[in-house]
C-alpha cells in the first residue's frame, strides 16, 4: 500500500513569495489498483508524481511506501542518449539487480525497436523512445507502476500490449497513471481521482469521475 | 516471454551499495567516451599526453635534480597524480547537475553520484602511473622504493579531491555561480600542491606555507615513496588522513542538508 497523509508542497518564488501547488493531499493506493489523476494543466499533477516517486520530499506530510515504486514513466528521465537503447537496459539491470541478459531481451523484445534496439538513442523518434522507457520499467518487477501521459505517445496495438501487460501483473502490480486526458484513464484505469486546487477526490467510478473532470 | 518479468535481487546494505556504484561507474564511462572501443583509451590517454608533455618540457628545459632523478619520470610522476586530483575535484562539483534526472531512481543517492566520479578518475590514473614506473624499471633500472606507500599515497589524494569536490558539489546546489571558479581554484592550486617542486628546494617562509597543505605532503609522500633516499621529504600522512575525515564529513554532510533543495522542475 501507498500511502499519502496530508501532503503539502510550497515553492519558493524567484521575485520572492510561495506557491502553494499541493495543499493537504490524502489518497490510498493498494496492490492491484489502477488509478487515475486527472488534473488541468498546472493542477500540480508532476509536483505530485515527483513527490510519489520520492525524488522529491514533501514541505509538510508524508508517503508511506510498502510497495516498490517505479520511476515515473514519461519523460526521458535517466535516459542516457548518446548510448544504445541495450545499454541502457543494462543500466537498469546493474541498478536494479535483474539478471543482465534476461532484462535485455526481455527490453529488446517489449520495446520492438528491431536493429535500433543497438542504435544510439538520440536517433530514435519519440514513439520509439517512449517504447523503450515502457520496456525499460516493466523489466523490473516494481510493485507500483507511475505513468505520466507516456501511454499516450504509442500506437493502439502498443497501448494494447501495455495494458495487457498490466494486466498480466494486476495481481501484484498496482498503477498510478497521472493524465490530464479523460479517454486514456477511462481506457486503463478502474478508480479515479481529480487533483483541484492542490487537493485529491477519489471517485468510485471512472466514469463519474471523468464527467466531474469535463465539468471543470 | 511478457509474462516472464526479470526479478530483482533483493540484498540490502553494502551488495545493494556496491551494486548502485558499479552501475554508475559503468554508466559514467558510456556518458564519458560513447560506446567506441577508442573512448576507453581516451580515459587513460588524456592523462598520459599531459603527463608525458610536461615532463618533456622540463626535461628539455634541463631542470637538474639531485642524485641522478630522471628529469621526464620526475615530472610525469608528480604530474599524472596532481591530474587525478584535480580532474577528481572538477568532475564531483558537476555530478549533481550532470546527472540529476538520475535521482529518479530511488536507490541512487547524491554520495553515489559524486562516488562513481571518483571511482573512475582513480582508475583512469592508475595505469599511467603503473606505466611511468615500469618504464623506469625496464628502460632506466629504477624501482620505487616503497610501492605500498605509493598506493596509499594516491588513495589519500584522491580521497582528498573526493572530499573537496563533493563539498564544492553541494555547495554549487546553493549557489550556482561557483561552478564557473571551480577550474580556475583548481588551476591555481598547482603551485601550492607541491607537486612540481620539492619542498626541500623552497625557501623556509614557502616550506610554511606549504607544509600547512594536506594536498603537499601527500605528493610529497609519493616522492619519498618513488626515490626514496635520493631526495629529501616533509610529510606527515596522519595530517593527511585527518583533512581527509574533516573534508569528506563536511561534503557528506553538506550533501544530506542541500537535497531537499534539488527540484527536478525544470
Amino acid at each position: 500500500m501507498i500511502e499519502m497523509i496530508d501532503i503539502w508542497k510550497t515553492f519558493e518564488s524567484h521575485k520572492g513569495g510561495h506557491h502553494t501547488i499541493l495543499r493537504g493531499v490524502h489518497g490510498r493506493i493498494r496492490k492491484g489498483d489502477h488509478v487515475g489523476i486527472l488534473g488541468r494543466n498546472g493542477s500540480g499533477k508532476s509536483t505530485l508524481m515527483r513527490i510519489l516517486s520520492g525524488v522529491e520530499n514533501p514541505t509538510r506530510g508524508r508517503i508511506r511506501r510498502e510497495m516498490s515504486i517505479s520511476w515515473p514513466i514519461g519523460g526521458a528521465y535517466g535516459l542516457l542518449t548518446q548510448v544504445s537503447g541495450a545499454s541502457n537496459a543494462r543500466f537498469i539491470s546493474r541498478l536494479y539487480g535483474t539478471p543482465l541478459q534476461q532484462t535485455q531481451d526481455f527490453v529488446e523484445e517489449f520495446s520492438e525497436l528491431g536493429r535500433f534496439y543497438y542504435e544510439p538513442v538520440n536517433t530514435y523518434s519519440s514513439g520509439m523512445v517512449s517504447r523503450l522507457l515502457m520496456g525499460l520499467s516493466f523489466a523490473v518487477d516494481f510493485d507500483c507502476y507511475l505513468v505520466d501521459e507516456a501511454l499516450s505517445t504509442g500506437d493502439v496495438r502498443f497501448a494494447a500490449k501495455c495494458r495487457h501487460m498490466l494486466e498480466v501483473r494486476r495481481e501484484n502490480a498496482a498503477m498510478i497513471l497521472v493524465s490530464h486526458n479523460a479517454s486514456h484513464v477511462r481506457q486503463y484505469c478502474d478508480t479515479a481521482a481529480i487533483l483541484r486546487n492542490g487537493a485529491l477526490e477519489f471517485y468510485e467510478d471512472v466514469d463519474e469521475a471523468i464527467s466531474a473532470y469535463q465539468g471543470l | 516471454m511478457i509474462g516472464n518479468v526479470p526479478q530483482r535481487q533483493r540484498d540490502g546494505g553494502l551488495a545493494a551499495q556496491l551494486r548502485v556504484l558499479h552501475a554508475l561507474v559503468l554508466r559514467e564511462m558510456l556518458t564519458r567516451f560513447g560506446q567506441s572501443r577508442v573512448g576507453y583509451l581516451w580515459l587513460v590517454g588524456e592523462p598520459v599526453m599531459l603527463a608525458v608533455g610536461v615532463s618533456s618540457i622540463h626535461w628539455v628545459t634541463g631542470h637538474g635534480l639531485p642524485n641522478g632523478v630522471p628529469v621526464f619520470m620526475f615530472y610525469g610522476l608528480s604530474y599524472a597524480p596532481f591530474f587525478m586530483f584535480r580532474s577528481i575535484v572538477s568532475r564531483n562539483s558537476g555530478a549533481i547537475n550532470g546527472n540529476r534526472s538520475l535521482l529518479y531512481h530511488r536507490s541512487i543517492h547524491l554520495h553515489d553520484l559524486t562516488l562513481a566520479r571518483t571511482v573512475v578518475e582513480f582508475t583512469a590514473i592508475l595505469p599511467v602511473v603503473i606505466g611511468f614506473v615500469l618504464g623506469g624499471m625496464l628502460f632506466a633500472g629504477i624501482f620505487p622504493a616503497n610501492p605500498g606507500l605509493f598506493l596509499l599515497a594516491m588513495v589519500l589524494s584522491a580521497l582528498l579531491g573526493h572530499g573537496v569536490g563533493t563539498l564544492v558539489a553541494a555547495l554549487i546546489v546553493i549557489f550556482e555561480p561557483l561552478e564557473r571558479v571551480v577550474h580556475p581554484l583548481t588551476y591555481l592550486m598547482m603551485p601550492l600542491s607541491a607537486a612540481f617542486g620539492m619542498v626541500d628546494s623552497m625557501p623556509p617562509e614557502a616550506q610554511k606555507v606549504l607544509l600547512s597543505i594536506p594536498l603537499a605532503h601527500v605528493n610529497e609522500a609519493m616522492r619519498d615513496a618513488m626515490w626514496g633516499d635520493k631526495i629529501v621529504s616533509h610529510y606527515d600522512l596522519g595530517f593527511v588522513a585527518l583533512w581527509v575525515l574533516i573534508l569528506n564529513f563536511l561534503g557528506i554532510a553538506a550533501l544530506r542538508a542541500v537535497r531537499h533543495r534539488i527540484s527536478m522542475a525544470a
